[in-house]
């Protein structure tokens, strides 16, 4: 874990207080906590000088009222560091990191499609993996819709 | 040569390029490809949201259906997931016949994408012969676990079925024979102008690229870079198998079809090495229903590429958010970037060069699946009316 603790020192060091927490639950895993404003910052550091070159995707997760964006990113392939930020539900926004890594461009569409997450500077937030005629304003994932009533509005034509 | 005028011409969701839904917007100018925009989506069953809704227990068989071709590497994925959540370890035997499993599935899946990719260029005889010798693993599959293709090995705990004393011999027979095979295919794939004309300098996708693009797998391997999760974050027991990492610095289609030919002769020795050195003991350990509370992410190198799958439980026996990304969402920046100043006539190949798996990309949203007639049965209307029969 020698190397883990390392990188989340260099982390440390560098975030300082838009770093929340972290936590390195095994070998090859860390979870870092950050405020939303140093999320760029964060991600350029980590791929600029930690190496941090491979983002393996992003999630978002309902927290109620809130929403997480999580960025899994690896080490050389080796080592993944979840970067993660919550934002209000009412108005998600988040700053495009595209123009640090270019392969985010999909997956900053994916979490917009099904959280509404805004992604600010994204090129492209046209619809991705929803079908044609979907309402606007209903993200699929969230917790306020239920099955059912996904149904419902799918079936009306 | 330049028109100075583009048009622009779709490519699916129904096409005969696409052996599954996609769409492609190309811009072109003459012969020549200027823009590329993907637009997916036809295959989405909202798998994620149907996550949330079931056991972990009925999540193995949703895991298993994501995909048709890396089904085990889906389930291995959510297995070792929700077992670190439980804290619990497969038992070692478990964790080889995951090994042995994976790699028959590696030999299938990338014997299928020569095939494809035989027939994109228009040489059949060789999809044809590909296709015959994959049936040996399929085969393989029936005698282990019963299924050609769902073979629905992994459950949490362990494995479902153990690999018997009879069967070793009648694996490696199976495997010598398509060692000999795939050995001539490698040397087709080298030498044979049919294939050399049209995949050598095709679909370039320069190392920079590849990684600024987040490329994936054997995609990715095949500009350069050594880059495999069985290598860099063992799971199963591929820290105890030894296999090489198979790489080539060619970046075009041609490269890919030598990695994955290469792949498979690797992935034959592990099998040979998981067989000789396969523990004795259980297959599995009994778990409990509830999950308590925690996250987790698990990574599995599937035949396509990396594999992710993020675990959140909440305390209850259903997951409260469960995340996948194949491999296939993963590659198509990248395969972007290398249609854009291809010609027309190579799009198909290029287009097979990732081994796109929409299937396995699209599984998020809703469909409505009650067409225009208004009805949907629920698990328990179908339990009722098949259960007594």
């Amino acid at each position: 874990m020698e190397k883990e603790n390392e990188i989340v020192k260099k982390l440390k060091n560098f975030l300082k207080e838009n770093l929340v927490r972290t936590t390195v639950p095994k070998e090859r895993r860390i979870f870092v906590y950050i405020k939303k404003d140093a999320l760029k910052d964060a991600v350029k550091y980590l791929v600029k000088d930690l190496e941090f070159k491979h983002l393996s995707t992003i999630t978002g997760v309902d927290l109620g009222g809130k929403i997480e964006v999580i960025y899994h990113m690896a080490y050389k392939g080796s080592i993944v560091l979840s970067i993660r930020l919550t934002v209000s539900e009412k108005n998600p926004s988040v700053p495009t990191i595209t123009d640090l890594i270019p392969g985010a461009v999909l997956y900053e569409r994916e979490v917009h499609d099904l959280f509404g997450v805004n992604f600010e500077g994204h090129p492209d937030l046209s619809p991705l993996v929803l079908p044609e005629g979907w309402p606007q304003g209903v993200y699929p994932l969230r917790k306020e819709h239920k099955l059912e009533h996904l149904r419902e509005m799918t079936s009306k034509k | 040569m330049s028109y100075g005028s583009t048009i622009k011409v779709p490519l699916g969701p129904q096409h005969p390029a696409l052996k599954e839904p996609g769409n492609f917007l190309f811009e072109v100018d003459g012969e020549t490809v200027v823009d590329v925009k993907p637009r997916i989506g036809y295959n989405h069953r909202g798998v994620e949201k149907a996550f949330e809704l079931r056991t972990y227990i009925q999540n193995i068989y949703l895991a298993e259906r994501i995909c048709g071709i890396c089904s085990d590497a889906h389930t291995t994925c959510y297995t070792q997931a929700i077992e670190e959540l439980l804290g619990v370890e497969a038992p070692p035997r478990a964790r080889y016949i995951r090994v042995i499993i994976a790699e028959l599935e590696r030999i299938q899946s990338h014997a299928l994408w020569v095939g494809i990719a035989a027939h994109e260029i228009g040489f059949d005889t060789l999809f044809m012969y590909v296709w015959r010798d994959r049936e040996t693993v399929l085969d393989l599959f029936e005698m282990i676990s019963g299924n050609r293709i769902h073979y629905a090995m992994n459950t949490i705990g362990g494995v479902r079925r153990d690999i018997h004393a009879a069967m070793v011999p009648k694996i490696k027979k199976g495997l010598d024979f398509l060692e000999k095979r795939l050995k001539y295919y490698l040397d087709v794939v080298q030498t044979e102008q049919t294939i050399l004309k049209r995949a050598a300098g095709v679909g370039v996708l320069k190392p920079k690229d590849a990684v600024d693009l987040c490329a994936l797998g054997p995609t990715l391997r095949a500009s350069g870079i050594n880059n495999d999760v069985r290598a860099d974050d063992p799971y199963a027991a591929y820290d105890e198998v030894p296999f090489n990492v198979i790489t080539h610095d060619g970046c075009d289609v041609s490269s890919r079809m030598l990695v994955r030919c290469e792949e498979m002769l690797e992935s034959i020795k592990a099998i040979g090495y998981a067989l000789d050195h396969m523990p004795e003991g259980v297959i599995r350990v009994r778990v409990p229903m509830k999950v308590p509370k925690g996250e987790v992410v698990s990574r599995v190198e599937a035949p396509r590429g990396e594999l992710i799958h993020y675990a959140k439980s909440n305390g209850t026996t259903k997951p409260e958010r469960y995340k996948v990304r194949s491999p296939t969402l993963g590659n198509i920046p990248a395969l972007c970037k290398m249609l854009l100043g291809g010609y027309v006539a190579d799009i198909p190949i290029v287009l097979a060069g990732i081994d796109p798996c929409f299937s396995c990309m699209d599984r998020m949203a809703f469909v409505d699946v009650k067409k225009n007639k208004g009805w949907n049965w629920t698990m328990q209307q179908l339990r009722r009316k098949y259960a007594k029969k």
